[in-house]
């Protein structure tokens, strides 16, 4: 059989990236879980849902892997390969940065001051939602092979990643905020808590921060 | 039996193995794709295949017939001797035929075509040296070959960018099908036309003029566009009650590539009605030859008989039938990314690129300007991954082809001459 049309023809390995996505945001969704049973003093739930969100980390990575390994050098995309790959890590990124809260908060007890508890979660789901508009731009990018990567769909994408960006910035101010809060218990906890909780604060920060670089390796796609 | 009727009978068998071959395995690659993006079923597109392939082949395979027979090598440096002539044809048959099988089996991306000119060219060094050669005939098709793959790449990618900025990139893609198919379906049935009309040859030679094709083509197509028209615009619209004019964009662009299907296939069927035209010869080219040859002598004309060129139709048909099926559906699945509206950009540039080459008369590789519409269509963003790796081994095969059929069609010429004395 002489089939160079058939072979000419690699694995699209778009599909593979929504999968991989979904997976991120399977596991980013097991934060929120974890921080209110922290908030509830359910030191079980927190020590079980660390353990869940790292065995979700770790199927992602799977995918991850899977994905990377299937875009050799010699692949021709409608995109650039280097933009791809690192829009891989970034998706990626979301994952490992829960699978940080986790284990960071079964490091040690960690102490909710009050006044935090209503912060956090309100800071969670502002992150959660940025995480979810970050799947949404990495859906629009299989839209996107469908029409070229051109015309209405392209502008379309970029609304969902201008959203992405506005919806970051509200998870900053919110993370801000509890900043503020959380140095006002300079008093009241241990150096040693506020620098743990100044390190979770950030690492729930970064899976937003990540998930916004999503939206802007994609915008990448969009300007070749 | 005597000799010349023994020559006669190896050239017709190994010509209707090439032949066979060339069916089994060229044509699905080209009418594989509908079969990947799902506008045909395996069946549909093994009759289309056989219909447009014969068409191809019978009315408009003549003039490449010509050039692989008398264009490369001049006839001459054969001094008269007939049996000499039939058997360095049937040479070249045997060499390309050994050749293409093993590529075959080895699934090395070959080209037919590489393997007969290469084979004619040797047989011609053999007889009469460098002189034998029709110099300037000989690199315009080196040219051809390299050509043409580019000339197929600029054509797909200028297709599909048309296709993505008329309807794809639009937020209304599939009231935009139902304005530009109609042209679409124009421009290919006109060209379809043209392709059947003009300098035809043989048993379709109706001898019009330029002008005169060019208007029964235009009258096709306007035909064909009507036609079109009607059916897309059903089309549409059930498509658009179907999702609703809310449907999001996505769904109604999967819905404009569904219509899309119907377009590929016509470009599949131009594309299969082109391959015809220009493969055939790789086949029968020779047998002509020897054939011409035997029966009148060497003259300055060889033209191509009817019956030769059936063989070449029945050999097609056949290879399609036997094997045909399996490429057909191995290709299919390997290449189920493809979507109905790159699919027929592809077949569309390739379609027109091969017609062309066959109208001029020119032996081009079918498989490379494929490839090279397939490129082209991936430069405009239209394809989610394209193998690369696979262009070396193509430029591969194509390096070693040539040198190979040439010295092995060299070597039996010599061992022809001595037997014949």
């Amino acid at each position: 059989m002489r089939i160079p049309i058939g072979r000419l023809f690699g694995r699209n390995p778009f599909p593979a990236l929504g999968g991989l996505m979904e997976s991120v945001i399977a596991c980013a969704e097991e934060v929120p879980p974890l921080v209110e049973a922290l908030i509830a003093g359910d030191q079980a739930t927190v020590i079980e849902q660390a353990k869940k969100i790292s065995r979700l980390e770790n199927a992602a990575d799977a995918i991850k892997n899977d994905l990377r390994d299937s875009l050799p050098g010699s692949l021709f995309l409608p995109v650039d390969r280097r933009d791809l790959l690192q829009l891989i890590g970034q998706i990626d990124a979301v994952a490992d940065c829960a699978e940080d809260v986790g284990v960071l908060l079964t490091l040690r007890h960690f102490e909710v001051p009050t006044p935090m508890a209503g912060l956090l979660s309100r800071f969670l789901e502002a992150v959660m939602v940025t995480v979810r508009a970050a799947g949404d731009v990495v859906s629009a990018v299989e839209a996107l092979l469908s029409s070229g990567f051109a015309g209405s769909t392209a502008e379309r994408t970029r609304t969902l990643i201008r959203t992405l960006g506005g919806l970051e910035h509200e998870a900053d101010k919110l993370q801000d905020q509890i900043a503020k809060v959380l140095f006002q218990q300079e008093g009241t906890l241990s150096p040693v808590s506020i620098f743990m909780w100044t390190k979770v604060l950030n690492k729930i920060g970064d899976m937003a921060n990540h998930a916004e670089n999503v939206g802007d390796r994609v915008r990448l796609f969009l300007a070749r | 039996m005597d000799a010349a009727s023994l020559i006669m009978a190896v050239a017709v068998l190994s010509g209707l193995y090439l032949a066979w071959n060339i069916g089994a395995n060229d044509v699905a690659n080209a009418m594989g794709t509908s079969v990947g993006s799902g506008a045909l079923s395996l069946r549909q597109a093994l009759v289309l295949a056989m219909v447009f392939e014969a068409a191809g082949a019978f009315l408009a395979g003549g003039r490449v017939t010509e050039t692989i027979s008398q264009g490369l090598v001049s006839l001459d440096v054969f001094g008269g001797d007939v049996l000499l002539l039939s058997a360095s044809m049937t040479a070249c048959l045997i060499a390309s035929a050994i050749w293409l099988h093993l590529a075959t089996f080895m699934g090395w991306p070959v080209s037919t075509t590489h393997c007969i000119v290469g084979a004619v060219l040797g047989a011609g060094l053999a007889v009469g040296g460098g002189s034998a050669l029709v110099g300037d005939r000989v690199a315009v098709v080196g040219v051809a070959w390299v050509v043409s793959p580019l000339v197929a790449m600029w054509l797909g990618h200028s297709a599909f960018g048309w296709i993505r900025s008329k309807i794809l990139g639009r937020t209304d893609p599939l009231a935009r099908l139902r304005v530009f198919g109609p042209w679409l379906t124009g421009l290919m049935v006109a060209f379809l036309t043209m392709g059947l009309v003009f300098r035809s040859d043989g048993p379709a030679d109706l001898g019009l003029p330029a002008w005169a094709a060019g208007l029964v083509a235009l009258a096709a197509g306007a035909l064909g566009a009507g036609v079109g028209r009607s059916l897309i615009g059903r089309a549409a619209t059930a498509a658009l009650d179907r999702a609703g004019a809310e449907a999001p964009l996505a769904e109604r662009v999967r819905r404009t590539e569904q219509i899309f299907g119907g377009l590929q296939v016509l470009a599949a069927c131009t594309l299969a009605f082109a391959h015809g035209s220009n493969d055939v010869a790789n086949a029968v080219g020779p047998v002509a030859v020897a054939f011409q040859g035997l029966r009148a002598g060497i003259t300055e004309q060889v033209t191509v008989p009817t019956g030769v060129l059936l063989i070449g139709v029945v050999g097609l048909v056949i290879g399609l039938g036997s094997y045909g099926y399996k490429v057909m559906r191995t290709v299919g699945r390997e290449i189920t990314e493809l979507t109905a509206s790159s699919g027929c950009a592809a077949a569309f540039a390739a379609a027109t690129t091969i017609l062309v080459g066959s109208k001029l008369g020119l032996p081009v590789s079918t498989t490379h300007i494929m490839v090279g519409a397939v490129i082209g269509v991936g430069f405009a963003r239209g394809i989610a991954a394209i193998n690369m790796r696979v262009l070396r081994s193509i430029l591969l095969s194509w390096v070693m082809t040539v040198p190979f059929t040439a010295a092995l069609a060299a070597a039996m010429v010599f061992a022809a001459r001595h037997l014949l004395g």
